[in-house]
């Protein structure tokens, strides 16, 4: 008996000595060749975190800049401070919110109005109106302006015609005249991330190509280089992105020419295509039968079709004769397309070599969503795809990221910089980030 | 007409039953003993380890015993420094065992109900691979009624019958997250049958050697009509209707086994055995639900594992007529192929020790415990279907304790 308990003793003891956990080891964090001390990211709204058709404290929150700086804690990250709404103020701009499913399975979407930081509109002249939000006074290390192109970062007026670069300034409008570049180099930084250029193709391409125009590629180019030159100049490294392919967002792929002609044929078989006031070549225009390769913009409402429409040649339906063509701002066509696509390449091309003459970190968002838009992306067990709300990456204004794809995005900055660098900043949890929010 | 969307939700949770979940714990003297005794005559555990030994047990046999099971596993997604290990969850794999037959008969019967297959793994709801796995809770019972027949002085044999009554039970994350921002569920929750047969040959050429073979079959388990409960928010729960079922068939594979005795001395006994455990039956893993919609497909997906071998070696040294001390210790190589490693049971080759003790409490009452030891090798996979990627490593702590009565 006194040898089982033994026996029982060892064992009691071998459990409790050895119940403790397995540990694999990791590699030791190391920044490699960069200082993360003072990190800023620099960009539009993508950067800012805008989602859902609005900037709000949510999306600030889960900005890429801000997962990449809480990731980059472990290599001698330094604090990264963001340009936040208040938590009373926390709706920002306003954004769209889901609040169900038509029964023919089309997304019902309504704005936020309350808590926002609105305050006012500020009529400019010779501009329109200026949105105004609450100012921000605090340190910034997040300079994501939405709406900013690349075009506009020497404009000394710039902020008092974009209210959120203006609430970042402390002057009012239209008193401003800080240029972007000027503002956001005053502070030394150790590094820096840039994804500036979007707005410079997608503004003209979401206004279907009718609202404005394409950045001309020089000075694309001359900018872009005058950008990265500023931001270097003081030993800084760091990552650009490429500009994705406008047309692999489902801002353009989502109400399809397809779809409603299918659903206007349903009601009336005889119909036979859907006319679109296309761009022939310069500035010209004409009517045409759509075609697949036409996209049409999410935002068009597809209740406006076969409403009659009185012309020179009488009632006639809408979007369903030459004399009553969809709108030209609901409808980037393919030509329009051509266009873009031209002008993203071409931005890219610049984007790439001045990264590459300077040793930066290059993210190419370019192919990354290409890819996306392709084949989908499968990860820790979630299948994601670039189709609107059932994807999972892009949020309710078909342009913009959810968390998730925001966080996807801040993985592969931080897999460039790591290649580039010999750093290994750890990867995000993509996991750990939402979707979209469904009712 | 509103906006007009081409909106499927093509979030079909892929559920998955992995790994070899076969658990080698069917008796405490053979745990003590590197889970060894195909070639040996021990106690009531033959029914399971060799029915062609059963007939040579002195006595008549009533046993039963419980090994339970903590299963430590440790993930580290690739490219980070977090670690995510499983919940403290104890399993409580067991056996009993009933022999009788006439004295010195040419012919003896048994019963057995063990538990050779299972899994409890419990990742939580917050872990990187969440919408894998949440948690599995596998168990399979196995009943089998024996025969066992003595031919001559050298040559036994022995059969029987199975009926394994499985159950599983299976959560995970679904990617529609509801306005507060929480996951959707995914359970899958039931009970299954299934059939199959053992059989053994034992043979004592000496006083100095015996040498056991057997094959235990393939156990075809099918899940019916099983709950298929999934909880998503509001707005999409049409696509995930309620209440609806599932099918599913998950093969357990056979096991052919070697085992040889030795009997240098009086107080010595060494063992060896050789498993072949024929995992390639498991191709695919179906779930079939009964209601589908474009949201929730059946699913198919591969899984495409190897055979596996088990090689095992223990010792038995009767320290007195009381007491007997045992050890052992074997190495398993993994059923799973790379790129199919999943979080239910990341597995591994995996070595292992043992040891345990047997003591005589009264005439006719024996106690035994065992203690065993086992570590999966760390393995860094990317899973093919869920991409899930990084490395898993497992310890297993398995003490266990049995009571034996013969007369």
């Amino acid at each position: 008996m006194k040898t089982l308990k033994h026996f029982i003793y060892i064992i009691v003891g071998l459990v409790g000595l050895v119940a403790c956990k397995p540990e694999i080891n990791t590699p030791k964090p190391s920044h490699g060749t960069a200082n993360f001390s003072r990190f800023i990211a620099v960009g539009n709204s993508l950067t800012a975190g805008y989602a859902d058709g609005g900037l709000y404290l949510q999306g600030q929150l889960n900005s890429y800049p801000a997962i990449m700086a809480k990731q980059m804690l472990s290599v001698g990250g330094g604090t990264f401070t963001q340009p936040l709404f208040s938590t009373a103020q926390s709706n920002g701009s306003g954004y769209l919110q889901l609040t169900g499913f038509s029964s023919t399975g089309s997304p019902i979407t309504a704005p936020v109005t309350s808590n926002l930081a609105v305050r006012g509109i500020l009529p400019v002249p010779g501009f329109g109106n200026v949105t105004l939000y609450s100012k921000y006074s605090g340190d910034i290390n997040n300079y994501g302006v939405p709406g900013i192109k690349l075009l506009n970062i020497t404009y000394a007026p710039y902020g008092n015609l974009n209210g959120f670069y203006e609430r970042l300034l402390p002057g009012d409008s239209p008193t401003n005249t800080t240029p972007y570049l000027a503002f956001i180099t005053a502070k030394p930084f150790t590094f820096f991330s840039n994804w500036l250029g979007n707005n410079d193709a997608l503004a003209y391409a979401t206004s279907g190509g009718a609202g404005d125009v394409l950045t001309d590629p020089t000075t694309f180019a001359a900018l872009n280089t005058l950008l990265i030159n500023t931001l270097t100049q003081g030993g800084a490294k760091g990552v650009v992105a490429t500009i994705p392919d406008v047309t692999s967002i489902p801002y353009f792929n989502t109400v399809t020419e397809g779809a409603i002609l299918a659903a206007v044929q349903k009601a009336n078989p005889s119909v036979t295509g859907l006319y679109i006031n296309a761009l022939v070549s310069g500035t010209t225009y004409a009517p045409r039968v759509a075609t697949p390769t036409d996209l049409i913009v999410l935002t068009f409402p597809t209740s406006k079709i076969g409403q009659p429409v009185s012309t020179p040649y009488g009632t006639l339906p809408y979007g369903l004769t030459p004399y009553t063509p969809i709108d030209n701002q609901y409808v980037l066509d393919a030509n329009e397309v051509t266009l873009t696509e031209n002008a993203v390449t071409a931005f890219n091309s610049s984007i790439t070599s001045t990264a590459n003459a300077k040793g930066l970190a290059v993210f190419d968002a370019y192919t990354f969503l290409k890819n996306i838009k392709s084949n989908g992306l499968v990860t820790n067990g979630i299948s994601l795809n670039s189709n609107y709300i059932s994807g999972g990456l892009f949020s309710l204004d078909g342009v913009h990221l959810t968390p998730r794809g925001y966080a996807i995005v801040a993985n592969e900055f931080i897999k460039a910089i790591n290649s580039k660098y010999g750093s290994n900043i750890p990867l995000a949890d993509v996991a750990a980030y939402g979707g979209i929010k469904f009712p | 007409m509103k906006k007009i969307l081409l909106l499927v939700l093509a979030l079909i949770p892929v559920l998955t039953f992995a790994q070899g979940f076969q658990v080698n714990l069917e008796g405490q003297k053979q745990i003590g003993m590197g889970h060894t005794g195909t070639g040996l005559v021990q106690d009531g555990a033959s029914v399971f380890f060799n029915p062609g030994a059963v007939v040579l047990l002195p006595e008549n046999y009533i046993q039963a015993g419980i090994s339970p099971l903590l299963f430590k596993s440790d993930f580290n997604p690739s490219g980070t420094n977090a670690q995510y290990q499983s919940l403290n969850k104890v399993a409580t794999p067991f056996n009993f065992y009933a022999v009788w037959g006439p004295k010195s008969s040419w012919w003896k019967l048994g019963l057995g109900v063990y538990t050779p297959f299972g899994g409890l793994t419990d990742w939580g709801k917050s872990w990187q691979g969440k919408y894998v796995l949440e948690s599995l809770d596998l168990k399979a019972i196995y009943f089998q009624p024996t025969l066992s027949i003595k031919i001559n002085k050298v040559l036994s044999i022995g059969g029987g019958f199975v009926y394994n009554r499985g159950s599983v039970d299976l959560t995970q994350a679904i990617p529609l997250g509801n306005s507060s921002g929480q996951d959707g569920q995914a359970e899958l929750k039931g009970t299954g049958k299934g059939y199959g047969w053992n059989a053994g040959l034992y043979i004592k050429p000496s006083s100095k050697i015996s040498i056991g073979l057997t094959h235990r079959s393939k156990v075809s388990t099918t899940i019916n009509n099983s709950d298929a409960i999934f909880t998503v928010p509001a707005s999409v729960q049409g696509g995930f209707p309620q209440p609806n079922t599932f099918t599913a068939t998950i093969p357990l594979p056979a096991t052919n086994s070697l085992g040889i005795g030795f009997y240098p001395t009086d107080r010595w006994t060494v063992a060896l055995d050789v498993n072949l455990i024929n995992w390639n039956v498991y191709k695919v893993l179906a779930f079939d639900y009964k209601t589908n919609t474009s949201s929730l497909q059946d699913t198919y997906s591969q899984r495409n594992y190897k055979n596996a071998v088990s090689l095992r070696a223990g010792a038995q040294y009767k320290a007195n007529t009381k007491t007997a001390l045992r050890f052992g210790g074997g190495y398993a190589s993994t059923a799973v192929r790379d790129g199919y490693v999943t979080p239910e049971a990341p597995d591994a080759n995996r070595v292992y020790v043992t040891a345990g003790l047997g003591y005589k409490l009264a005439k006719g009452l024996d106690v035994d415990v065992s203690f065993e030891y086992e570590h999966l090798m760390s393995r860094t996979q990317t899973n093919i279907q869920s991409q899930l990627s990084g490395t898993f490593e497992t310890n297993v702590y398995i003490p266990g304790i049995s009571l034996a009565y013969h007369w």
